[in-house]
């Protein structure tokens, strides 16, 4: 749905309050229909912010931004898709990895993507999270 | 935790209080959006709730209380019937939810200015929305196949005795007013009819187009004051049309017009659609049973 909705709807981010809204109702679908891809994203969203400097922000097009030293290096979505802005070769080795896919909008770029399903996800998002946190201080 | 619940109702409440002004009428006609309330009242609970730092779960556990506290509260301060409130849970259940969930990004940022901007540009929606919307109309149609030729069928169509079939339908059962019988005041143009629900309601009506054999048209008149009837949809029109097939059998075409004025019309035109389906088909099976058993 997600991706539809990027597809063909993306000018729904000039609306006011557009993407955050849909964004809640993809959490609520969520917690309805994945339980266990809810826990996912909870325990994911409590172990990020445990991170040193990071806090949490909204997201320009909805979801759960992550800030650290006034960047936006992650963020996830109500379905529990997880993006993660990395360097370039970061992020092609994490794809060819099998660890990541490239972004599911830019396609191969410095972000990746990846898809939580279930709590067991959490420990390879927090890799991909750790190696996208920015240099403090920078 | 209750402290967001009676803030987000405070909020809309006073909405309601600007658009009952603004509009020179009383507050019960005034229908705001069942989706923007619950939506405001979940943004507004979540900006009291960051202090509680709530998690996802939690935002839900605490928006289902929010939920049943505004059930509650409709029951006993607006009278609302039973059976309405358990049509619009599900949907001021979503609306708190995503409330709720939007307010939880959206206020844990620390854009005060934003968030500040947030609450008026809320209150006018909630308080504009019901100016901006047209009256929505529609028409609920239905039909059987009964083995009977028309003239067997319309005597029964013009009024019936009492269904004794207990009701199928899952709201009728839950105490939704299901339709018992009909009675006729002639068989002309502005006679009166009177169509019976369980509890005694009572729907006054007047024949607008008879068509002996092929139509009959009636205009709904009067409509009981049972809090699961009233207000949220006027029925202004029924019909019932007999098509001939040519082989000894009917087409009986129940329609039911309307109009909502309770919000998101989609919504709610489903399940309007669905009940007023449940009667057509309660009425309709039994003028088939009456027709094919060659009573009179």
């Amino acid at each position: 749905m997600l991706r539809f909705v990027v597809r063909y709807f993306r000018w729904l981010a000039h609306v006011p309050f557009a993407t955050s809204l849909f964004d809640a109702f993809l959490l609520s679908w969520t917690a309805i229909f994945h339980p266990r891809r809810l826990q996912a994203i909870e325990a994911m969203e409590a172990a990020v912010l445990q991170l040193p400097g990071v806090s949490p922000a909204r997201h320009r097009y909805g979801g759960q931004g992550f800030v650290c030293a006034g960047q936006e290096f992650a963020h996830v979505h109500g379905n529990g898709l997880l993006d993660v802005k990395l360097t370039r070769e970061r992020a092609a080795r994490f794809v060819a990895q099998g660890r990541a896919a490239p972004h599911h909008v830019f396609g191969p770029s410095a972000w990746i993507s990846f898809q939580l399903h279930t709590p067991a996800d959490c420990a390879n998002a927090m890799i991909l999270l750790q190696a996208g946190l920015p240099e403090q201080g920078s | 935790m209750l402290a967001g619940n009676a803030a987000g109702g405070l909020a809309c409440l006073l909405a309601f209080r600007l658009v009952s002004l603004a509009h020179d009428a009383p507050a019960v006609l005034i229908y705001p959006s069942l989706f923007l309330v619950p939506f405001t009242i979940g943004l507004v609970a979540a900006w009291v709730w960051r202090p509680l730092q709530l998690g996802i779960g939690l935002s839900l556990l605490h928006s289902l209380l929010c939920t049943v506290v505004g059930l509650l509260a409709a029951y006993l301060a607006f009278r609302e019937g039973v059976v309405c409130l358990l049509i619009v849970s599900p949907i001021l259940y979503l609306g708190t939810v995503a409330g709720a969930l939007a307010g939880r990004v959206w206020f844990r940022s620390k854009n005060d200015r934003i968030n500040f901007c947030l609450g008026p540009l809320l209150l006018l929606a909630v308080a504009g929305e019901p100016s901006l919307r047209g009256a929505h109309e529609s028409v609920v149609t239905d039909e059987i196949r009964i083995a009977a030729p028309p003239a067997k069928v319309w005597p029964h169509v013009l009024a019936f005795p009492a269904i004794r079939e207990e009701p199928r339908y899952w709201l009728f059962r839950v105490g939704l007013p299901y339709p018992v019988d009909t009675t006729n005041g002639g068989n002309f143009v502005g006679a009166d009819r009177a169509c019976r629900f369980s509890g005694g309601a009572v729907f006054k009506e007047k024949v607008a187009e008879l068509v002996p054999e092929k139509r009959l048209t009636f205009d709904i008149v009067e409509v009981p004051r049972d809090p699961e009837l009233v207000g949220h949809l006027d029925a202004h029109r029924g019909q019932f049309e007999l098509r001939d097939n040519g082989d000894g059998t009917t087409t009986l075409i129940g329609r039911t017009w309307y109009s909502l004025r309770v919000r998101p019309a989609v919504y709610f035109d489903w399940w309007t659609h669905d009940i007023f389906r449940a009667v057509h088909l309660r009425v309709m099976r039994h003028i088939q049973q009456l027709a094919e058993s060659g009573e009179n």
